[in-house]
């Protein structure tokens, strides 16, 4: 039989993580999503805690930890703020190529530093032409001896302004499609690294969003991430890993949602009775339980598939485009039992919604997912 | 310095707590214990002094039943206590805040420390006997209600505030006593996650209960709970019809006079 229960770690890094969204991320989330605020303090406090680089061996510095680890905490801390756990989250997106393909000597090199003390990164694959279509990648790397020269322009970057490591994306050959794409690790200050200003988005607003420009970038070779044309395959294992928590970081809002409205629910009245005591809030509720229930149990299921050491593709697809869209349709009916204050700024549920929204789209499109699962589905009856 | 701290699992604060079917006892089932309030601060003081006297070694405590007492014990390691001894209490034994000191005492006096911290009182009985009692026992003094507690090396005192009816009094110490914590003065640290994996495989010291038995008693002594009930529901409350808060003041203070009588 499964085992659903956690174990009592497990218990205790949620319990940090419940604390820190509580004390350290809620005073502030009103307030950065409001002014767009990149709450570095936040960030810097996650660090001393432990909370960035969850996927690091701990031989480097990080926290070590497994998928379903992860998931556990970033369920947790999107609870309080979808913003905030993207940027504290981006870490470990940014990190996994390395651990995927870098050398032992590359991860002491890199990774050691990087873990040491305060420091964020930044993984650099979509661009202004394309983010589904990977294989269409138009940033360039061109050999000059024992260094390549990375010329182009990345896009969407999650900590792209704040990043002191980037991990870039860039074709040795653009003839040779996805065969080749190779990965760079590319510390901030290198010349010619030039991130952009920060987007001003819908949702997510205490995270940072740029584009990162690239001018006669010259990496050393040693910086390389795998051989030359590995890189698609790296970044499309390292999403396989790190969509898995993308769906947690929905269930948290979904969780939120749920929370915001049957705590209303008990407390709004009309008709001289709160108004969970109607049906028509009562159906809503038990749906949006049941969106949240079921999100929770495909990510640990997909989390539970990689930590096993399986190819998860098919369960990582299934638990994000499902925990994702689920945010949205509870997030939804979470300012419907608002009403009118649901749609006010100076009540919780709205951003709920602008934060799910991104969920849908980063770290694999649905409908490219969606595409995804029907492959892997189909294997099986071919 | 060799610092004992004392703490015990109690129900989180945001805990529903529900009544037993026996009626006499609060329904253990769906409780998340913890390490929390007054105990908290007993650690974190335990921590600051440890940090602050080079040597210095920090040794937790608790008796209680599986699985909980073990629970806060690794707490408190991943804090950054250096080790736990846990007392173990059967289920089904029988004990009051007497026999408890009792238990801590039989086990300290075998490796005395030089200073014992408690919470003032556990978070949920409110008892705070185990202090004065173990003062009592080991024959050293004993305070509750202390905040600020410092380590003068080169007076060998300590120094703290002792809150006493009516006021504060600072007090000077020497080594071997036991001291009573106020909550949250000194804004109790977080474990970190590193420290919380590796409180996970700290080595705990288990203490039988058959070792320190003798020493409790059989527990004919303890009281008997006859009955437990939840706080009844305020009611009662007046909510102000008013259009400007300036309107809204002048109500509320008239109803604090004339209804309330909370002013002259």
């Amino acid at each position: 039989m499964p085992e659903f229960s956690l174990t009592e770690e497990q218990s205790s890094l949620r319990d940090l993580a419940r604390k820190f969204a509580k004390t350290e991320m809620m005073p502030k989330v009103a307030e950065c999503d409001r002014t767009a605020r990149f709450p570095d303090e936040v960030y810097r406090k996650a660090f001393d805690l432990g909370l960035l680089n969850l996927n690091i061996p701990t031989e480097y510095g990080g926290g070590g930890l497994g998928v379903l680890d992860q998931c556990i905490i970033v369920e947790e801390l999107a609870h309080a703020c979808g913003g905030m756990t993207t940027t504290i989250n981006a870490n470990c997106l940014a990190m996994e190529p390395l651990l995927l393909g870098a050398t032992p000597e590359q991860l002491r090199r890199i990774l050691s530093p990087f873990c040491g003390s305060y420091h964020l990164a930044a993984f650099c694959l979509t661009e202004p032409g394309g983010g589904t279509d990977v294989s269409g990648m138009k940033t360039h790397a061109r050999r000059d001896g024992e260094h390549y020269v990375i010329d182009g322009e990345k896009c969407f970057i999650t900590n792209g302004p704040h990043a002191d490591l980037y991990t870039v994306f860039a074709t040795v050959d653009p003839e040779r499609r996805h065969r080749g794409i190779t990965a760079f690790s590319v510390p901030k200050g290198t010349p010619g690294v030039l991130p952009g200003k920060d987007e001003d988005k819908m949702g997510h607003r205490a995270s940072s969003t740029s584009t990162v420009r690239f001018e006669g970038v010259r990496v050393p070779v040693d910086d390389r991430i795998g051989a030359e044309g590995e890189g698609f395959s790296l970044a499309m294992r390292t999403l396989d890993h790190t969509r898995t928590p993308i769906g947690a970081l929905a269930t948290g809002i979904a969780q939120a949602a749920l929370d915001y409205a049957a705590d209303y629910a008990l407390k709004r009245q009309s008709f001289g009775k709160p108004i969970g005591e109607h049906q028509a809030i009562q159906m809503k509720l038990a749906g949006m339980a049941q969106q949240v229930h079921a999100s929770r149990l495909l990510v640990w299921r997909a989390a539970w598939e990689i930590d096993h050491g399986r190819v998860a593709t098919l369960e990582s697809a299934i638990a994000k485009t499902f925990a994702s869209d689920a945010a949205m349709r509870v997030a939804d009916e979470a300012i419907q039992i608002f009403g009118g204050y649901g749609y006010m700024r100076d009540y919780p549920v709205e951003k709920l919604l602008r934060d799910a929204k991104l969920t849908q789209i980063y770290e694999g499109s649905n409908e490219i997912l969606r595409t995804v699962i029907a492959r892997e589905l189909l294997k099986g009856y071919a | 310095m060799e610092i004992a701290v004392l703490v015990k699992p109690v129900p989180e604060a945001e805990t529903r707590l529900r009544v037993a079917a026996s009626g006499t006892t609060m329904d253990p089932d769906g409780i998340k214990w913890v390490l929390a309030g007054y105990d908290e601060s007993a650690v974190e003081q335990a921590l600051l002094l440890k940090e602050s006297i080079p040597g210095s070694r920090v040794r937790v405590l608790s008796f209680g039943p599986a699985p909980r007492t073990e629970e806060v014990l690794r707490a408190s390691i991943a804090l950054g206590c250096d080790r736990a001894t846990w007392i173990e209490q059967p289920a089904d034994a029988r004990t009051d805040p007497i026999g408890t000191a009792r238990a801590i005492a039989a086990v300290l006096t075998a490796a005395p420390p030089d200073l014992v911290l408690a919470g003032k009182h556990a978070g949920d009985d409110e008892a705070g006997l185990v202090g004065p009692a173990l003062g009592e026992l080991l024959g050293v003094p004993s305070f509750g209600g202390v905040t600020d507690l410092r380590w003068d090396a080169a007076r060998s005192r300590f120094t703290f505030l002792h809150a006493v009816e009516g006021g504060t009094e600072s007090v000077e110490a020497m080594l071997h006593l036991v001291v009573g914590l106020q909550q949250a003065w000194n804004d109790p640290r977080t474990a970190k996650l590193p420290n919380i994996l590796k409180s996970r495989k700290a080595p705990i010291e288990k203490i039988a209960w058959a070792t320190v038995a003798p020493h409790v008693g059989d527990g004919t002594g303890a009281p008997v709970p006859a009955k437990f009930r939840l706080p009844t529901p305020r009611t009662g409350a007046k909510m102000i019809e008013y259009k400007t808060p300036d309107e809204a003041a002048v109500a509320l203070v008239r109803l604090l006079k004339e209804e309330a009588k909370v002013f002259p």
